[in-house]
């Protein structure tokens, strides 16, 4: 809005404001305090993630005596309705976490590029390519992870299903495996779509992906392919086949992320659980905290498979949680520098063997120790030959395209709500109609 | 009713069977719920898996130390505190400032000003919220205690002048005349006689402004993005979010927010239920 | 104009004890006041209404006419907003939604409230207790009133599951605000159920204000309650029974917080409702336009504000009647 506009009544408004109280003034930074870096992260409940970034925190300011940095972890959800209104004010934080499907952030101009403060060579291509617009990297790709499908050994065979060796089933065994389990009385699959807009789909997509090969799949996501397509078809039709027999919990719907990683391993239990490899977060922690039990049969198999797949040994693997600097920080230099101090091998190297987890940071994974190397390992197999597709879809959706894909394929779909017919048209409408 | 003999006031207790059963069932279906809360808030969340209605034996309450001040219930408190009791205090004295002159005195444009601000009381708050949080931007009042405070005020001013303005309509005219005739000026009149008269209706809207401003969540959200600045019920929600699986610690949040409500309702239940009703009690 | 419109009242006496006879309008001060006066005393309260209510919806009017991504620099687009929203299905939807919750919920809220009210009047044992016990919810939060029902309608442990689960019922335990048949009636019932004891308050207080002598004579016909009510209670309390009716509504059209913290307009939008809409489209959507939200914003107060003016004049009876 141009600031002439309604000028009376901004002077009314600005009569008011000293009226009542003067607003409190921000102190400016000068050469002789030291900057404080205002950094918010995700990951209030994920104790590893915390440990891990609290420590290169403090190792920075360490280090750096003329910086100080003022970390909170807050939710998710929460950083982004802050962020989205803050950015806009000027009110930011220096540095905040992101995930690369808001790269509108960047796209508004919101966001500082890192070009000048990180050592970009620190990081893995895929990963530095999910945060580049316009040829500028805009995020630190601290977490990755692969889309995942665990499952509780012991369960699993105790219906007498054998997981192949290489983790690899077929369509008609795993509709065998969720039938056995229902009949068991076992919920096949643990899912929880509440507070999130994406868990519901991974089972969806991770099948399309194979079912169409990485170039029709990133057709499909980009609105260039219909949802109408008779591959896409089929595989909506699967997956409503296994709605219908009972594959998902009843409470899915209104049952949160963390909740459901607790329905798996705990209480009631499931067979399955579909999830991406961030997993670890929230389970590799004391049972008291949520964590699974101790010893918990945990195994990794691969999605599986639809008949005539086109890219069987494709797999999804995307940048997650990142840290962004704030295009009107004024504390640009430490911002940079605490940035930076992330990316190193020792740095990489640690968030793997701390959260067991992947990041977009350059490690070297052969030098992976401690008490959970085992499950570490068999993470890596599962992704040994592996043809990688980039991004999850809301990295490439956007607006409606982005709102229709959490309303209907991430909870209609797999709640049993909606025929596959209705979910490809209503994807169609809001994706294909308006490609951004 | 007036029942007799025994047999009489049986056969009026039978007929008034299915009276007794609703007036049950209701006062279950509105206090059950915070007995539940109330015994989760006491049990760790182990103990609630394993029985979502069990009784808190062993009770822990060590749970609500955590929560006030490992969770920074305590800054919330204060938040809300602070916010709350200036604009209750702002929007009392402009209101009835208003209120008065509306009341009292005949101008031209009086019951335009009256109805303006009476017709605001109905506006979806979608119409000012966005472009508020541009003008808070603009002002530098984004993220501040103050701007939340200037904000709370404007939304209460028309409903406080509005009851204040019926009330003061009333006070007679004679009281004025004798004040007048005394000598008083302006002024005097409104902190000698509006004040000590209307006092009630003071009172009541300054209960209905605080109930409304203490639960109020949607400005709230938009207009302080600084975790040092929420108020409780932005407060709670995070801590809900923060714990998402922790059942027994958000009950324990819940509780902290539900108590003082309670506690004050329980000395001044009248009070605040003719407050809440204000104006729509004839 | 936060929170519950529960808030928007009746203009009538709030005054509890008056001791003097009531002034009638328009008789004010005579004596003509001097315009210093007059501002010293209006100035502060109007400023403060120019600048953060009259100017924020002018400002909104404005706002729809431009594409907000970038608050520095707008780009006007006409109405290309209002054109875009004639087609948006989720506006769509949300508008019904709030004109059902709006229009229906009220019923529920209204006759809960009576029910209770004609309850206490008949003159049961501990009435002031109970009044006390079904008002607390009103004076909670919808964030804590929020909590609480989530839980309530948990489909694993929620009490009502629990409930007709015991009854024997399982068939009818479903995950209430999951499925996009059951969700918005879910929601309507945690309204309801934090404001029955508004309206029970009130209702009670009306009908401690009917004359008595009429009661007593329709007992010495042997009335029946049913006809009691249908004949003699209703119809003289049917003043207080569209006043609450309207302020139900009025609330209801307001209504984001509860919505926002159990259900977040799903599943498949059917608890979306305009203000939800609004606050995605502007704070949860990775878009970052102000510009549309305003529109929708600037078509939902002109259908409030009509809607309000429609029942005004349709509940108009013979004493003014005032929201």
């Amino acid at each position: 809005m141009s600031t002439t506009k309604f000028g009376w009544l901004r002077a009314g408004a600005a009569a008011l404001g000293l009226l009542a109280a003067a607003p409190p003034v921000l102190a400016q930074p000068t050469a002789a305090n030291p900057q404080t870096v205002t950094m918010w992260s995700h990951w209030p409940d994920e104790a590893s993630k915390r440990t891990y970034v609290e420590g290169r925190v403090r190792a920075f300011e360490a280090s750096n005596p003329q910086c100080r940095v003022r970390l909170s972890f807050i939710q998710k959800a929460d950083i982004y309705t802050s962020a989205r209104a803050a950015v806009r004010t000027g009110q930011a934080p220096d540095i905040f976490w992101l995930e690369p499907d808001e790269i509108a952030f960047a796209r508004n101009g919101f966001l500082e590029p890192l070009d000048k403060y990180v050592d970009l060579n620190g990081l893995e291509d895929w990963a530095r390519a999910s945060w580049t617009h316009n040829g500028r990297v805009y995020g630190l790709p601290l977490e990755a992870y692969t889309v995942e499908l665990y499952y509780n050994r012991d369960r699993v065979r105790a219906l007498g299903v054998e997981v192949p060796a290489n983790g690899q089933m077929n369509q008609a065994q795993f509709t065998d495996l969720v039938r056995r389990g229902v009949a068991a009385g076992v919920t096949p699959l643990a899912q929880g779509v509440a507070d999130r807009p994406f868990p519901g789909a991974y089972f969806l997509e991770e099948v399309l992906l194979r079912r169409l090969g990485p170039d029709d799949y990133r057709k499909l996501l980009t609105g260039q392919l219909p949802f109408r397509d008779p591959r896409v078809m089929a595989a909506m039709t699967w997956v409503r086949e296994l709605v219908d027999i009972g594959a998902y919990p009843r409470s899915m719907a209104t049952l949160k992320l963390g909740e459901s990683h607790y329905y798996f391993h705990t209480n009631p239990g499931a067979l399955m659980f579909p999830i991406a490899s961030w997993y670890t977060g929230r389970a590799f922690v004391p049972p008291e905290s949520g964590g699974q039990p101790p010893g918990f049969p945990l195994g990794l198999m691969q999605y599986p498979v639809m008949d005539n797949s086109d890219c069987p040994e494709c797999k999804t693997l995307a940048v997650g949680g990142s840290y962004v600097m704030y295009a009107r920080s004024r504390n640009k230099d430490c911002a940079g520098a605490l940035l930076n101090s992330f990316v190193n091998i020792e740095s990489g190297n640690q968030w793997m063997e701390g959260v067991l987890l992947q990041t977009g940071i350059r490690t070297d994974p052969s030098r992976i120790s401690g008490i959970n190397a085992p499950y570490f390992r068999e993470l890596q197999q599962r992704s040994e030959g592996a043809r990688f597709f980039i991004g999850t879809p809301l990295q490439y959706m956007t607006g409606r395209c982005a709102d229709t894909f959490q309303q209907v394929l991430n909870r209609a779909l797999p709640g049993g709500q909606i025929t596959p017919q209705d979910a490809a048209a209503q994807m169609d409408a809001a994706c294909a109609a308006a490609p951004q | 009713m007036r029942e007799q003999g025994r047999g009489d006031r049986l056969t009026a207790l039978l007929r008034r069977g299915p009276l007794l059963a609703v007036l049950v069932l209701y006062t279950l279906y509105t206090t059950l719920p915070f007995l539940w809360v109330g015994a989760m808030s006491l049990r760790t969340t182990a103990e609630i898996s394993a029985d979502h209605y069990g009784l808190p034996s062993p009770a822990h309450w060590g749970k609500f130390r955590a929560a006030w001040v490992d969770s920074n219930f305590a800054g919330y408190f204060w938040n809300s505190t602070v916010v709350v009791v200036s604009a209750v205090a702002i929007v009392t004295v402009l209101g009835a400032m208003a209120a008065h002159a509306l009341a009292r005195y005949r101008f031209p444009g009086n019951r335009l000003i009256y109805f303006v601000l009476f017709s605001s009381i109905i506006f979806p708050p979608q119409i000012v919220l966005l472009s508020l949080f541009q003008i808070l931007v603009n002002y530098d009042l984004y993220n501040t205690r103050t701007g939340l405070v200037l904000v709370y005020v404007s939304l209460q001013l028309p409903l406080t002048v509005f009851i204040l303005e019926a009330f003061f309509a009333r006070i007679p005219q004679d009281l004025f005349e004798a004040a007048r005739i005394d000598g008083y000026t302006d002024f005097q009149i409104f902190l000698r006689i509006v004040v000590p008269v209307g006092m009630p209706a003071i009172v009541t809207t300054v209960i209905l402004n605080f109930v409304h401003l203490w639960n109020e969540y949607l400005f709230a959200v938009v207009l302080v993005s600084d975790e040092d600045l929420r108020t409780l019920p932005v407060g709670i929600q995070r801590f809900m979010g923060d714990y998402f699986q922790d059942i027994g610690m958000i009950a324990t949040g819940v509780m902290i927010a539900v108590i003082p409500v309670i506690v004050v309702y329980a000395f001044f239940s009248e009070k605040l239920i003719q407050g809440m009703t204000a104006g729509a009690v004839k | 104009m936060s929170a519950p419109a529960d808030a928007a009242r009746l203009p009538a006496a709030a005054a509890p004890r008056r001791w003097w006879p009531a002034a009638r309008r328009g008789e004010r001060d005579p004596g003509a006041p001097s315009w210093l006066t007059l501002m010293a005393f209006l100035a502060p309260a109007l400023l403060l209404y120019a600048g953060l209510t009259a100017y924020p919806v002018v400002r909104t009017f404005a706002d729809s006419l431009y594409d907000l991504e970038n608050m520095d620099a707008p780009r006007f687009v006409g109405l290309a907003h209002f054109v875009a929203i004639w087609s948006d299905e989720t506006f769509l939807r949300a508008i019904r939604n709030t004109l059902v919750w709006s229009f229906v919920a009220p019923f529920l809220d209204v006759a809960t409230g009576l029910l209770l009210a004609l309850c206490l009047y008949a003159g049961v044992p501990f009435a002031r207790f109970l009044r006390i016990a079904w008002f607390t919810p009103v004076l909670l939060s919808y964030v804590v009133v929020s909590i609480l029902w989530l839980w309530i309608y948990n489909y694993d442990w929620g009490a009502l599951n629990l409930a007709l689960r015991a009854l024997g019922l399982d068939g009818w335990a479903r995950a209430w605000l999951g499925e996009s048949s059951t969700a918005l009636a879910a929601l309507m019932v945690t309204h309801a159920w934090k404001w029955a004891g508004f309206n029970m308050v009130v209702c009670l207080a009306a009908l401690h204000a009917l004359p008595s002598e009429v009661l007593e004579a329709a007992e010495l016909d042997h009335c029946g309650w049913a006809a009691k009510l249908r004949h003699i209670i209703i119809p003289m309390m049917r003043p207080t029974l569209l006043n609450l009716y309207i302020l139900a509504f009025i609330g209801k059209m307001k209504v984001f917080d509860l919505v926002w913290i159990m259900t977040q307009g799903g599943p498949m939008w059917s608890t979306e409702t305009v203000s939800t809409y609004v606050y995605k489209r502007a704070f949860a959507w990775n878009t970052f336009d102000l510009g549309y939200p305003s529109a929708i914003a600037v078509v939902w107060f002109i259908i409030v504000l009509a809607a309000a003016a429609v029942l005004h004049l349709a509940f108009r009876q013979r004493e003014k009647l005032e929201y």
